[in-house]
């Protein structure tokens, strides 16, 4: 090896410096706070406390899948077919709870921490305004649900097509794999939209949570109350926000669900006005809120 | 640093102050809240360099930072910063312009350098390149060694350090500045306030500061912009609004024998046409060439039997220009202050 001579020397000027190069405006600036909250959702660079609540959703959501691949793999599919334990829509009933407690979760710590900690105003003096301010989070809510909503039924397809028991063909595969895109999106716009109207009417984080499960736990008991009790029309059933992104995704895969006698349309409209419904109380909340500093 | 590069900074702050004189300009600017009027009527223009926003709290200095941030839009009137209208061209604007807020509160569990860089992207600069500048931006204002610390577990002197790191990460051409020194003791207020005018001197940025402690803003800015309960009552060049001649300072003496003696002696000097702020036995008397104002108050001093402690010229600073009392005009004449510190 050569010995460095005088003429290698050279000055590294280190330090701050003027930046000349290019900028990536509002996308880039879109792009970084969805996934920093995504970070913040999840725990991570943050301590492992923040990381134990994440943790035990996501455990709970991809156990059940876990589940059912081992037993694909354990029981032949001549003796046993795994369709038969949990199909692709009727998934999400082991998994409701951990969906539910997750979207309680998510919401709160995207929207609500931004006000409590100054955040909002800082993200407010960037390219940022109030509305792409709001896409942000919601692309970081959604995003953050899909793990739970898509990722456990895309784990079941992979695990099943790897074991030969998922689709036939590749158009039934691909079939399937669109329609559980579709589904998770669904579901998570709905609770996305729902936890995050939650989370835009108080600046307490815990009560947002209560909030939003106090939410979807009521609404399958009022709608029930409406119509098995009060016997009012089946179509009251549309309120239970708990209950209509699911029974959508029955629609999305061809499925009768649990309520048959509900058209699909009516479905679809619940789940898009729930979802409309949610976007417009958090525009509103936000459009009102005077941020000085 | 090398000298080299000292140049090419030099020559950027030149080549930025000659395309950009004023920064900020508001007309007839109001900002009406449902129970109280912010600011009325406002009309500033703030150059290039370091300029100070001065006035107690509640005068309006946080409603107009929002202003220029595009926080708020305005009730009446217009703003524009940087050649743009923060509210037609907030994005595009917000992009060239670092802010530090006056509170403290941020993600405890946030590291500092995340915080930075975090933000630096969020102002567009690309990931490698914000993650560099978050470690320079943290060295330069003295955290390098600290900078992956939990906000959470860092000094308000810290804190105030991180927010003005992250105002300069993404290299903007203005940074407001919200009570930086807020909460600090004197060693790291004169450290902040050093890195600030760093800032601006080596780097050529712009910047705005508001503060309510006077004596920072005279040591510092080159210009001020004062106001009271919303309206403005001084702007100018700090050369020109302190530590030139504000008149004349006169102490009397409180005569047992003669009670009103103080009071005639205001009255008089007020009745011909003088600017006089009374603290306790000593007036600061303004309005005329200091020559004039010598005889006028001798005279007054003899017409009122009043006598004289200690007469002498007065050092303008700050302070004077908030120096209202109610029975008698203010001591600076703002309205006659341009902004190139003339008077018309």
């Amino acid at each position: 090896m050569n010995a460095p001579g005088r003429g290698d020397a050279q000055i590294v000027e280190r330090g701050f410096q003027r930046y000349e190069g290019r900028r990536s405006g509002v996308p880039g600036a879109i792009r970084s706070v969805s996934w920093e909250s995504i970070r913040a959702t999840l725990g991570l660079g943050r301590p492992a406390r923040t990381k134990i609540f994440p943790v035990i959703a996501v455990v709970i959501a991809y156990l059940p899948a876990v589940v059912f691949i081992g037993i694909a793999v354990l029981i032949p599919g001549d003796i046993l077919d795994p369709e038969e334990v949990a199909d692709y829509p009727g998934y999400y009933g082991f998994i409701i709870l951990a969906i539910v407690l997750f979207a309680a979760l998510v919401a709160p710590e995207v929207l609500v921490s931004d006000r409590r900690n100054g955040m909002l105003a800082m993200y407010l003096s960037t390219p940022l305004n109030r509305g792409t301010y709001l896409a942000a989070k919601g692309v970081a809510v959604v995003t953050t649900l899909g793990l739970v909503t898509l990722g456990p039924p895309v784990l079941m397809l992979i695990g099943y097509t790897v074991e030969g028991e998922g689709p036939g063909g590749l158009g039934d595969w691909l079939l399937t794999l669109v329609r559980i895109v579709l589904s998770g999106i669904a579901i998570s716009a709905a609770l996305a939209a729902v936890s995050m109207a939650a989370s835009s009417l108080t600046d307490r984080r815990a009560f947002a949570a209560i909030g939003i499960v106090l939410v979807v736990f009521a609404a399958p008991v009022l709608a029930a109350a409406l119509v098995e009790g009060a016997e009012l029309s089946p179509y009251w059933r549309v309120i239970d926000i708990s209950s209509m992104p699911f029974e959508l995704v029955f629609r999305i895969f061809d499925q009768p669900g649990n309520f048959p006698e509900l058209a699909t349309w009516s479905v679809l409209a619940s789940n898009l006005v729930w979802t409309i419904g949610g976007i417009a109380i958090v525009w509103w909340r936000y459009s009102k809120l005077v941020i000085a500093r | 640093m090398t000298n080299q590069s000292i140049g090419v900074r030099d020559a950027n702050r030149t080549a930025r102050l000659d395309t950009v004189t004023t920064i900020i300009e508001a007309r007839g600017l109001v900002m009406q809240f449902p129970s109280t009027r912010a600011l009325d009527q406002l009309e500033v223009s703030i150059p290039s360099g370091v300029t100070g926003l001065v006035g107690a709290n509640g005068a309006g200095k946080t409603t107009l930072i929002s202003l220029v941030l595009g926080l708020l839009k305005p009730s009446a009137g217009s703003i524009s910063v940087l050649g743009l209208d923060p509210d037609t061209s907030g994005p595009e604007l917000r992009a060239q312009i670092g802010y530090g807020p006056e509170r403290n509160v941020f993600p405890d569990d946030l590291k500092a350098y995340d915080f930075v860089r975090h933000l630096a992207e969020v102002k567009g600069l690309p990931r490698d390149e914000a993650r560099s500048r978050a470690s320079d931006s943290l060295y330069l204002v003295g955290l390098g060694e600290e900078r992956f610390r939990p906000l959470g577990t860092m000094s308000t002197g810290q804190r105030q350090r991180v927010k003005l790191a992250q105002a300069i990460a993404a290299d903007p051409r203005l940074i407001v500045l919200d009570e930086p020194t807020d909460g600090l003791d004197p060693v790291q207020r004169d450290e902040m306030l050093n890195i600030i005018v760093q800032v601006n001197r080596d780097f050529g940025i712009d910047v705005m500061l508001s503060s309510h402690v006077l004596e920072e803003v005279e040591r510092v800015c080159d210009h001020v912009v004062a106001l009271a309960e919303g309206r403005l009552i001084a702007q100018g060049a700090m050369s020109e609004l302190a530590g030139a001649s504000g008149g004349i300072e006169l102490e009397l003496v409180d005569l047992a024998d003669r009670p009103t003696s103080i009071d005639d002696v205001v009255t008089l000097l007020i009745g011909a046409g003088a600017g006089v702020r009374r603290s306790g036995v000593t007036l600061s008397v303004v309005g005329f060439p200091d020559d004039d104002l010598f005889d006028l108050a001798a005279r007054s001093v003899a017409q009122a039997g009043a006598r004289v402690r200690r007469l002498g010229q007065h050092r303008r600073t700050l302070d004077d220009i908030f120096a209202t009392d109610t029975h008698v005009k203010p001591i600076l004449d703002i309205s006659a202050t341009g902004m190139d510190g003339t008077t018309s």
